[in-house]
C-alpha cells in the first residue's frame, strides 16, 4: 500500500489549489452566485483549460482518463473553494453515464465536448415522487416515431439545469418494462423549463417534455443496463463530492482556527478557552475519520463486487454527510454572530454540507444502504484492505 | 404537587383559541408559517394591536400598566396556542425586555412617555448591547456617553441589533465612567433611532435577509432624562432583564409547532411511493425529538413555577437555553431532511408568501423551511452563547 501522491496528481492538486487561492476567491464565488444562469462560463473554459473537465473521461474520447483516486484529489481543493460550477454533475455523472453507452460514436461525439468546455450536460432524471437521484420509478415515456423516439413527460429538479445545453433524459420505452437513456438538445421544441435558485447560488430546473422529437440515436442505452449505468454514475459522482466536502471542511477548519488565534474576548484569545480547543479537535477527528472512510470507498471502488462497492461508498456518503454538518455548523458556532453572516464564508460551507447532504441519497438513505453490507461482514470487499 | 391543568385552565384555553380562530385570516397565517426572518413587519403591528385591544398585548405585566394578572400556566397555554394558530410573532424587544425595565426602574415620565407606544404596537425597540469588540464579553463594550449641559452625547458601533431597521426607540447600553471594574461604567439609555447621527445599515445574513444591523453612533445628543435608573448600573438592569425572559429562551411553544410542521410534511413526502411518516428509521428520530421537546416543556413549567429545587434556578434556565437552542436547530434539520431535496431551493420573500400555486412539485409547506434552518444556526449564539451558559452552570451549580 501505497498512500503518497504521484508527482501528477501532486500537480494536479497543487494547481488546483493555486487556482481556488487566486482566482476562484470568495468574494469571485459570491458574485457568481449573483448570476443568473448560477454559474460563470469563463472559469467553466478555464477548468477545461486544466484539464479538469477531461479527467474522469477515457483517453479514447479526448479525455485524461483519471481514476476515481485522481478526481478525488482534484476534487478537495475544488470544494474548498466552494465552486459552484457543474464539475460533478457534467464531467463526472454525465461524463460517466454517456461513457457508459455501447454505442462508440455517442461516446466519442459527446464526452470530447464535455471535456473542452463546450457543453454543459445535466442529468434530467428525476420526478415529482421520487426523494433522490437512485430512485428509478420514472413515469416519463418515450414512444417510438417514424425516425426515432417521442419524449413526454415532468422531471424535477434538475441541478444546473439554467446552464445545461444538454440534458440526460430517463424515460420509460413504451410497451416494455425498460428504462432509456436520451441525450436531448435543451432548446428542443416541446421542450419547456422552468428555473429557480439553490442554496448554493446554483440554479436547478423543472422541465416539462411535450412530445420532444428526437432521432434513434439519442437512445443512449436501455434495458438493464441504464440503471446499472446511473448507479455507477451516482456512485461516481458521489465519490467525487466526498471529496469536495473534505475540502470544505479543512477550509472550514482553517478559517475557524485563524479566527480564534486572532477574536479577543474576556482579555484573551478564544483560542485560548480550552472548550473551544476541544471542539476544534472533535471537528479534526471528524475530518479525518472523513478522509479514511473515503480512501476506505476509493479501495472499493474498482471492486467487481457490486455490493461490497455499493456499501463501501454509502458508508463513505454517510459518513462524510454527518461530519460535514458537523463541522460546518461549529464553524459558525465558534465564529459568533459573524459567521451567521451572507458575506462571510462560513455559512456557505454549512449550505454546501446541506446540498452535499441531501444530492444523490441524504445520510438515512445511504446508512439503509450501506446496511445492506451487514449480512456479508465475514466476506471482506474485494479490492479493499482486506482482500 | 398538583401537576395537572385546572378546569379553569381548559376552559381558559377554550378562550384563547375562540379568539384566535376568529381574529387571524389564512394570509396572516400563511405568513407566520413560513420561517422568514424577520418575520413580516406590518402583521406583527397589526397583531400587536388587535391583542392590545383585547387587553392581551403585554399579558405578562403587571395588571396597573396593562397586563392581565394570569397565572404561569395561563401564559403558557397563550403563548402555545398562539404559535400552534399561526399567529404573528410579537417583537419581544419591547414587550419583554425593556417593558419590565422601564415599569421597575425608570422614572414616571418614561413609564407614561414609552409603555403605552409599547403595549399598543406603535413603537418598537432596538436592544443596543453588542458591539463589535463586545460579545460574550458584553462588560468590555466601549460606546460612550459623555455629559453636556442636559445632554449625553454618545459615540460608538453597535453590533447585531435585531431588525434595528424597523426600530423607533432602542435601549442601549453606554460607558458613562470608566472605572476598575467594567461592569461599573455602564448605563443604560433611551435613544430615539431617528435621532441625527444615528445611521442603521442591515447586515445580510445567511438565511438571505437583513434580520440584524449594525448602528453608527456619531455624535448623538440624547436628553439626561432618557438614562434608565442610575447611572453606572446598567449591569443590575440587564440581569434583571435576563432572568425575566429566562423561560422564553427555550422557544417551546416553537418547538411544539416544529413537531406538528414535520409530522405533516413527513406525511406527504414520499419514500419508495410511501409516506416517509411510516418510515420506522423517521418515525424514531421523530420520537427521539418528540421526547425531548416534552421534557423542555415540564423544566420551563419547572422554572415558570420556581419550583424548588436543589440547584440554582439560574443554572437551571441556562438547562432552558442549553437545550432550547440545541433542539430547536434539530428540529428544523430533521425538518429540512422530511422535506428532502425539495429544502435546497431558495425562496426570496415575495415567493415565500405568495398563494401557493398548487403545483405539486413544490407543496404550500416547502418554503421557508430551510431559510428556518439558516436562521437558527444563530440561536445557540444569541442571547448568550451555548458555550457561555455551559460555563454559567459550571459555576452556579458546581461552584467551578
Ligand atoms: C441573529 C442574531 C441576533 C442578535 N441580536 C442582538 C440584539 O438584538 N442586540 C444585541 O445587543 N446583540 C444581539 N446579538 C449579538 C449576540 O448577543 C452575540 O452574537 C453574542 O453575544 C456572541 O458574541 P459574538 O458574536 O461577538 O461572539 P464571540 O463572543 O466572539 O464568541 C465566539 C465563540 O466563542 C465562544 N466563547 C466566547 N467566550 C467564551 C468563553 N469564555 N468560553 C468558551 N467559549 C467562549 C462563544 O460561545 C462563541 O462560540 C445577536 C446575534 C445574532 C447572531
Amino acid at each position: 500500500m501505497n498512500f503518497s501522491l504521484t508527482d501528477e496528481q501532486r500537480m494536479l492538486v497543487e494547481s488546483a489549489e493555486r487556482y481556488g487561492r487566486d482566482k476562484y476567491t470568495f468574494e469571485e464565488r459570491r458574485h457568481i452566485g449573483s448570476n443568473p444562469e448560477g454559474f460563470s462560463r469563463q472559469h467553466w473554459n478555464q477548468f477545461a483549460e486544466m484539464g479538469w473537465l477531461a479527467l474522469a473521461i477515457p483517453e479514447s474520447c479526448g479525455g485524461l482518463g483519471g481514476t476515481a483516486t485522481d478526481i478525488a484529489m482534484l476534487m478537495e481543493p475544488l470544494g474548498s473553494a466552494l465552486i459552484i460550477e457543474p464539475v460533478v454533475d457534467t464531467a463526472i455523472l454525465a461524463a460517466s453515464l454517456i461513457g457508459a453507452s455501447p454505442d462508440p460514436a455517442q461516446r466519442e461525439q459527446w464526452l470530447g465536448r464535455i471535456a473542452t468546455g463546450e457543453l454543459i450536460v445535466a442529468l434530467a432524471h428525476q420526478e415529482q415522487a421520487s426523494r433522490n437521484e437512485y430512485d428509478f420509478q420514472v413515469r416519463t415515456s418515450a414512444t417510438r416515431t417514424a425516425d426515432g423516439w417521442s419524449l413526454s413527460g415532468q422531471k424535477h429538479r434538475v441541478f444546473h439545469g439554467a446552464a445545461a445545453s444538454v440534458l440526460l433524459v430517463s424515460a420509460h420505452l413504451e410497451g416494455t418494462a425498460d428504462l432509456g437513456l436520451f441525450i436531448v438538445d435543451s432548446h428542443s421544441a416541446g421542450l419547456s423549463s422552468e428555473h429557480y435558485e439553490l442554496i448554493d447560488g446554483s440554479r436547478g430546473a423543472d422541465i416539462r417534455l411535450n412530445g420532444v422529437q428526437v432521432p434513434a440515436t439519442a437512445l443512449l442505452m436501455n434495458g438493464g443496463l441504464t440503471e446499472q449505468a446511473l448507479e455507477q454514475a451516482l456512485d461516481q459522482a458521489i465519490l467525487a463530492g466526498c471529496s469536495a466536502a473534505i475540502g470544505s471542511m479543512e477550509a472550514v477548519m482553517a478559517m475557524t482556527a485563524d479566527y480564534l488565534k486572532t477574536r479577543v474576548q474576556y482579555g484573551k484569545p478564544l483560542a485560548q478557552f480550552q472548550a473551544l480547543q476541544h471542539r476544534m479537535a472533535e471537528m479534526f477527528v471528524e475530518t479525518d475519520q472523513s478522509r479514511a472512510i473515503l480512501h476506505s470507498a476509493l479501495a472499493a471502488v474498482e471492486s467487481t463486487d457490486a455490493g461490497g462497492r455499493q456499501a463501501a461508498i454509502s458508508a463513505a456518503k454517510y459518513q462524510i454527510s454527518k461530519a460535514a454538518y458537523f463541522v460546518a455548523s461549529q464553524g459558525i458556532q465558534l465564529h459568533g454572530g459573524i459567521g451567521t453572516t451572507e458575506e462571510y464564508a462560513v455559512g456557505h460551507h454549512y449550505k454546501m454540507a446541506v446540498m452535499f447532504d441531501q444530492r444523490f441519497g441524504d445520510a438515512s438513505f445511504h446508512l439503509d444502504r450501506s446496511s445492506l453490507g451487514i449480512d456479508q461482514l465475514d466476506q471482506p470487499l474485494k479490492g479493499a484492505l482486506y482482500a | 404537587m398538583e401537576l395537572y391543568m385546572t378546569a379553569e385552565d381548559e376552559a381558559f384555553r377554550d378562550e384563547v383559541r375562540a379568539f384566535l380562530r376568529e381574529n387571524l385570516n389564512e394570509d396572516v397565517i400563511r405568513r407566520s408559517n413560513t420561517g422568514m426572518h424577520p418575520p413580516n413587519e406590518d402583521d406583527r403591528r397589526w397583531w400587536n394591536r388587535m391583542l392590545a385591544e383585547k387587553g392581551w398585548a403585554a399579558s405578562h405585566w403587571p395588571a396597573e400598566y396593562g397586563g392581565t394578572g394570569w397565572s404561569h400556566v395561563q401564559h403558557h397555554i397563550f403563548e402555545l396556542e398562539c404559535r400552534l394558530a399561526g399567529a404573528p410573532e410579537l417583537r419581544w424587544q419591547g414587550l419583554r425586555l425593556i417593558g419590565p425595565v422601564l415599569y421597575t426602574f425608570g422614572s414616571e415620565a418614561q413609564k407614561s412617555r414609552y409603555l403605552p407606544p409599547i403595549l399598543k404596537g406603535e413603537e418598537m425597540w432596538a436592544q443596543g448591547f453588542s458591539e463589535p469588540g463586545a460579545g460574550s464579553d458584553l462588560a468590555s463594550l466601549k460606546t460612550s456617553a459623555v455629559i453636556d449641559g442636559d445632554d449625553y452625547i454618545i459615540n460608538g458601533q453597535k453590533l447585531w441589533t435585531t431588525e434595528g431597521q424597523y426600530c423607533e426607540q432602542g435601549f442601549f447600553l453606554v460607558r458613562t465612567e470608566n472605572s476598575d471594574r467594567p461592569q461599573k461604567g455602564i448605563s443604560m439609555i433611551i435613544i430615539d433611532m431617528k435621532s441625527p447621527g444615528v445611521t442603521v445599515r442591515q447586515i445580510p445574513m445567511i438565511n438571505g435577509e437583513g434580520s440584524t444591523c449594525e448602528v453608527f453612533l456619531d455624535n448623538v445628543r440624547v436628553p439626561r432624562e432618557n438614562l434608565i435608573g442610575e447611572p453606572g448600573s446598567a449591569w443590575v438592569y440587564a440581569k434583571f432583564l435576563l432572568s425575566n425572559e429566562r423561560t422564553s429562551s427555550a422557544d417551546i411553544h416553537k418547538a411544539r409547532a416544529d413537531l406538528e410542521r414535520i409530522r405533516n410534511i413527513a406525511a406527504h413526502e414520499l419514500k419508495d411511493g410511501k409516506p416517509l411518516l411510516g418510515d420506522a428509521g423517521f418515525r424514531r428520530k421523530l420520537a427521539a425529538l418528540r421526547i425531548e421537546v416534552d421534557a423542555l416543556e415540564w423544566s420551563v413549567l419547572r422554572v415558570m413555577h420556581e419550583a424548588p429545587s436543589r440547584h440554582p434556578i439560574s443554572a437551571c434556565a441556562s438547562v432552558l437555553k442549553i437545550r432550547g437552542s440545541s433542539l430547536q436547530q434539530k428540529l428544523t434539520e430533521l425538518m429540512v431532511e422530511a422535506l428532502g431535496q425539495r429544502s435546497l431551493r431558495v425562496y426570496r420573500r415575495d415567493e415565500a408568501y405568495a398563494q401557493p400555486d398548487g403545483n405539486p412539485l413544490w407543496p404550500a409547506y416547502t418554503p421557508g423551511v430551510t431559510a428556518d434552518l439558516m436562521y437558527l444556526r444563530s440561536c445557540t449564539i444569541y442571547g448568550g452563547a451555548m458555550e457561555v451558559q455551559k460555563n454559567i452552570i459550571a459555576k452556579l451549580a458546581f461552584g467551578f
